[in-house]
C-alpha cells in the first residue's frame, strides 16, 4: 500500500457525486511519471478509484471493467453503483488469503434515479457506504482532516468541485508519496465534468 | 548495480542498457547484451534475475512472434507492453514469479509515435517520455528532467543519454564502462554505438 | 449401446478405419495442391478456393500457403477448417521449438510433429480425424546445402518425403503427370512450369485460379503475381499450340505421302 503511494476520495452533493485522484506514479520516494491514471469509468454513470499497489490498480481496473462488460451484456442494463459496489467488493473477497493491494472508491449515480452513491471498500472487500465522503490511499488521515473541516450537505455540482478539489488539494500537499497534479470528475445526471488540476511538483 | 536507460524522441526511442554482468561485487563479464528484439518495432530491455530475466523475455518474444503470425499482423508497442505486464502480472502472484524490470521501447510503424513503457518486477508499469531502471533512476531522472524536452533529435537524445552517463561517473561508486544503445524507428530497430567519457 | 462402440474409429472387421478413409476422401474432394522440388527451390501451386462474386477478398484467410515458421510453410488440401487448428498447432510448436531447443524447426520434425497430430486423432475417443492432407516446404536451419525440402502428410498420421507429388481432387492424375515429366535438378523456371503444367491437367479455369509460391535456397517464400503466373499459363499453352500444330503439320505431311 505503501510502495507506489496514491489519494482518491468521494464526495456526494445534491443530484452529484464527485471523485478525485491525485496523478503520481512514483515508487517509495521516487516519482516516476506524473500521468497516471487511478480513476475509471464503468459505465455512464458509475466511477471506480483505485488507490494502492499500482500493478493491481491495472490489473484490477481491467478485471473490474471485464466483469461490469459481461454483467451488462447479460442483463442488457447498465450495472447500478451500488452493485458495482458488491461486485468489486465480491472480486476482493475472492482473494481473501492473497490480497491485491488495492481500496477502492466507488462513486456514481443510480441509473433510473439519479440518487448519488459513493462507497469504499477494504483490500479484501468489506463495504463502507456513506452519506458524505470517502477516502482511500496513502494521504487517507490527511484527506479525512480536509473532508470532514469543508464537506457540508447538498452541495450543488459548482461548489462539489470546489469542496473536493481544495480537500485533495490540501491533503496531498502533506504526504510525501501522493500528489502533483490530481483529476476530478463530476457526476450530474447530464454531464459529466472532468478537470485536471495542477498540485505542487515538489 | 544494472542500469537501463530509455529516451523517446521526435520519431525515435533510443533504449540503453549497461553491459556489464555482476555478482555482487565481483563483475562476472562484460559485454553482456540486455536487450531483446520483440518485433520489427519493438524492443526491450531488462535488468533482474538473469534466469528469471532471460526465461521471460524468450518467452515473451516467442509468444508476441507467434501471435505475429497466427494474425498476420504486427503488434504496436503500446499492445506489446500490456501484452507483456499481464504476463508478468499473472506470475506475480504464482510460486514462480519472475524477478525483472523492464523498458519497452518502440514506435508506431506507420505514424513513427513512439513510445516508452516502464515497468519493474511487481508489473507496475506507465507509459513515459523518458526512464530509467536500476541505482540510475535515482541519479539520474533530474538529468532527464532537466534535458528531455518534446521533439528531440536523435542527436540530442544521444546528448541526453552521455550527461546521464556522465553523471553516474562523477557521483556513482560503480564503473560502467559500456552501453548498448538502440534505436527503434519506423525502419525498424538498430544498434548505434555511442561514445561516452572515459 | 453396450459403449465400446462409441469410439468413432474403430476397426471394420476386415481392417479398415473407416473414419480415417472417409478423412481421405474429404481430402480428394479438396482443391488440388502440387509440390515439385526443383535443384536449389521448391515450388507449391494450388488451385485458388473461388472466392464467391460478392465475398470480400481480405475477410477470413483465403489463401491456402500458410507460414508455419519464418523459413517453413505448408499448403493444404481438404477441410478448410480444420486446417485453421492444425496449422495453429504446428505454430505454436515451431516457436515453442525455438523456446526450448534455441533453433528453428527442421522440416523433416514439424512434418512428422503434424503427422503425429494426426495420427493421435485417429486413435483418440471422441474426436474426428483431421480432413487434411498437408504439402510442407522448407529449408532447414543449419543445412549446408540449403536445398528446400518437400513432405506430405496424410489424415492416417503418416508423413512422407517427396521429390514431386500432388493431393486433393484429381491428384493421382496429377502424380501420373508428374512421375512421367520430373528430371532432377529442375531450374526454378522448369519446376514453376511443371508445377503449373502438373495443375492444369485438373484445373480447367486459368491462371486466376492459381496461387503458385516459390521458396529458394534463402528458405524465403515469394508467392507469384497473378501477372507472373498467366505469364507462365501463356508460355505452356503457347508451347501446347506449337506442337498442336507440328503434329498437325506432320500429319498433313503424311496424309499427302499418302495420296501420292
Amino acid at each position: 500500500m505503501e510502495y507506489n503511494g496514491s489519494a482518491v476520495m468521494a464526495m456526494k452533493g445534491d443530484g452529484c457525486v464527485a471523485i478525485a485522484a491525485d496523478r503520481r506514479f512514483g515508487v517509495q520516494a521516487l516519482t516516476l511519471g506524473t500521468e497516471f491514471q487511478k480513476i475509471f469509468q464503468m459505465n455512464k454513470y458509475t466511477f471506480v478509484g483505485l488507490a494502492g499497489l499500482a500493478s493491481d490498480v491495472i490489473t484490477l481496473s481491467d478485471q473490474l471493467r471485464y466483469k461490469v462488460k459481461m454483467y451488462e451484456l447479460r442483463e442488457e442494463r447498465p450495472i447500478s453503483p451500488e452493485t458495482f459496489a458488491h461486485l468489486a467488493s465480491s472480486s476482493l473477497y475472492e482473494k481473501r488469503f492473497g490480497p491485491w493491494f488495492v481500496e477502492p472508491i466507488i462513486a456514481g449515480l443510480d441509473p433510473k434515479t439519479g440518487e448519488p452513491f459513493i462507497a469504499s471498500t477494504d483490500l479484501i472487500g468489506c463495504i463502507n457506504f456513506a452519506k458524505d465522503f470517502v477516502v482511500s490511499g496513502t494521504a487517507n488521515s490527511q484527506m479525512y482532516g480536509m473532508c470532514e473541516s469543508l464537506w457540508e450537505p447538498n452541495l450543488g455540482p459548482e461548489d462539489l468541485f470546489e469542496t473536493i478539489s481544495q480537500a485533495m488539494l490540501n491533503a496531498i500537499d502533506r504526504d510525501c508519496i501522493a500528489g502533483w497534479g490530481a483529476v476530478v470528475h463530476v457526476i450530474t445526471k447530464d454531464k459529466i465534468v472532468t478537470k485536471h488540476l495542477k498540485g505542487r511538483m515538489d | 548495480m544494472e542500469v537501463l536507460f530509455g529516451i523517446t524522441g521526435k520519431d525515435f526511442a533510443l533504449l540503453a542498457a549497461d553491459t556489464n554482468q555482476a555478482r555482487s561485487i565481483v563483475v562476472l563479464k562484460r559485454g553482456e547484451d540486455r536487450t531483446v528484439d520483440l518485433n520489427r518495432h519493438t524492443a526491450l530491455a531488462y535488468t533482474g534475475d538473469p534466469g528469471d530475466a532471460i526465461h521471460f523475455t524468450e518467452y515473451i518474444a516467442a509468444n508476441v512472434r507467434l501471435n505475429e503470425i497466427r494474425h498476420g499482423h504486427e503488434a504496436s508497442p503500446n499492445a506489446v507492453a500490456k501484452y507483456t505486464r499481464n504476463a508478468l502480472a499473472g506470475y506475480l502472484r504464482t510460486r514462480q514469479a519472475y524477478h525483472i524490470n523492464m523498458l519497452i521501447a518502440g514506435v508506431d510503424k506507420t505514424s513513427g509515435a513512439p513510445a516508452l513503457y516502464w515497468s519493474d518486477h511487481l508489473a507496475n508499469m506507465t507509459a513515459l517520455p523518458f526512464a530509467a531502471h536500476g541505482y540510475a533512476s535515482y541519479f539520474c531522472m533530474s538529468t532527464m528532467d532537466r534535458l528531455w524536452r518534446p521533439n528531440l533529435t536523435l542527436e540530442e537524445a544521444i546528448i541526453v543519454l552521455q550527461k546521464c552517463v556522465a553523471a553516474l561517473k562523477t557521483r556513482f561508486v560503480a564503473s560502467l564502462p559500456e552501453f548498448k544503445v538502440k534505436v527503434i524507428d519506423k525502419s525498424g530497430i538498430r544498434v548505434i554505438d555511442v561514445k561516452f567519457e572515459k | 449401446m453396450s459403449g465400446y462402440d462409441r469410439a468413432l474409429t474403430i476397426f471394420s472387421p476386415d481392417g479398415h478405419l473407416f473414419q480415417v478413409e472417409y478423412a481421405a476422401e474429404a481430402v480428394n474432394k479438396g482443391t488440388c495442391v502440387v509440390g515439385i522440388k526443383g535443384a536449389s527451390c521448391s515450388v507449391l501451386a494450388v488451385e485458388k478456393r473461388s472466392i464467391l462474386k460478392l465475398q470480400s477478398e481480405h475477410g477470413g484467410n483465403t489463401s491456402k500457403i500458410k507460414m508455419l515458421d519464418d523459413h517453413v510453410w505448408l499448403a493444404f488440401a481438404g477441410l478448410n477448417a480444420d486446417a485453421g487448428v492444425l496449422v495453429d498447432k504446428a505454430r505454436v510448436e515451431c516457436q515453442s521449438h525455438r523456446l526450448t531447443i534455441e533453433d528453428p524447426v527442421t522440416v523433416e520434425y514439424i512434418a512428422r510433429h503434424i503427422a503425429s497430430i494426426q495420427q493421435r486423432y485417429t486413435q483418440s475417443g471422441g474426436v474426428r480425424p483431421f480432413g487434411l492432407s498437408t504439402l510442407i516446404v522448407g529449408v532447414d536451419p543449419h543445412d549446408v546445402t540449403k536445398q528446400p525440402q518437400l513432405y506430405q502428410t496424410d489424415p492416417s498420421g503418416i508423413f512422407t518425403a517427396w521429390k514431386a507429388t500432388a493431393i486433393g481432387r484429381s491428384s493421382a492424375t496429377v502424380r501420373t503427370f508428374l512421375e512421367k515429366h520430373w528430371t532432377a535438378g529442375l531450374d526454378e523456371d522448369a519446376a514453376v512450369k511443371l508445377a503449373v503444367k502438373g495443375l492444369l491437367e485438373v484445373v480447367q479455369t486459368g491462371a486466376k485460379n492459381l496461387e503458385v509460391a516459390v521458396m529458394g535456397s534463402d528458405a524465403k517464400l515469394r508467392i507469384l503475381s497473378t501477372e507472373a503466373v498467366e505469364a507462365v499459363t501463356k508460355r505452356i499453352e503457347d508451347e501446347e499450340a506449337a506442337e498442336q500444330e507440328k503434329k498437325a503439320r506432320r500429319k498433313g505431311a503424311a496424309a499427302a505421302q499418302a495420296t501420292a
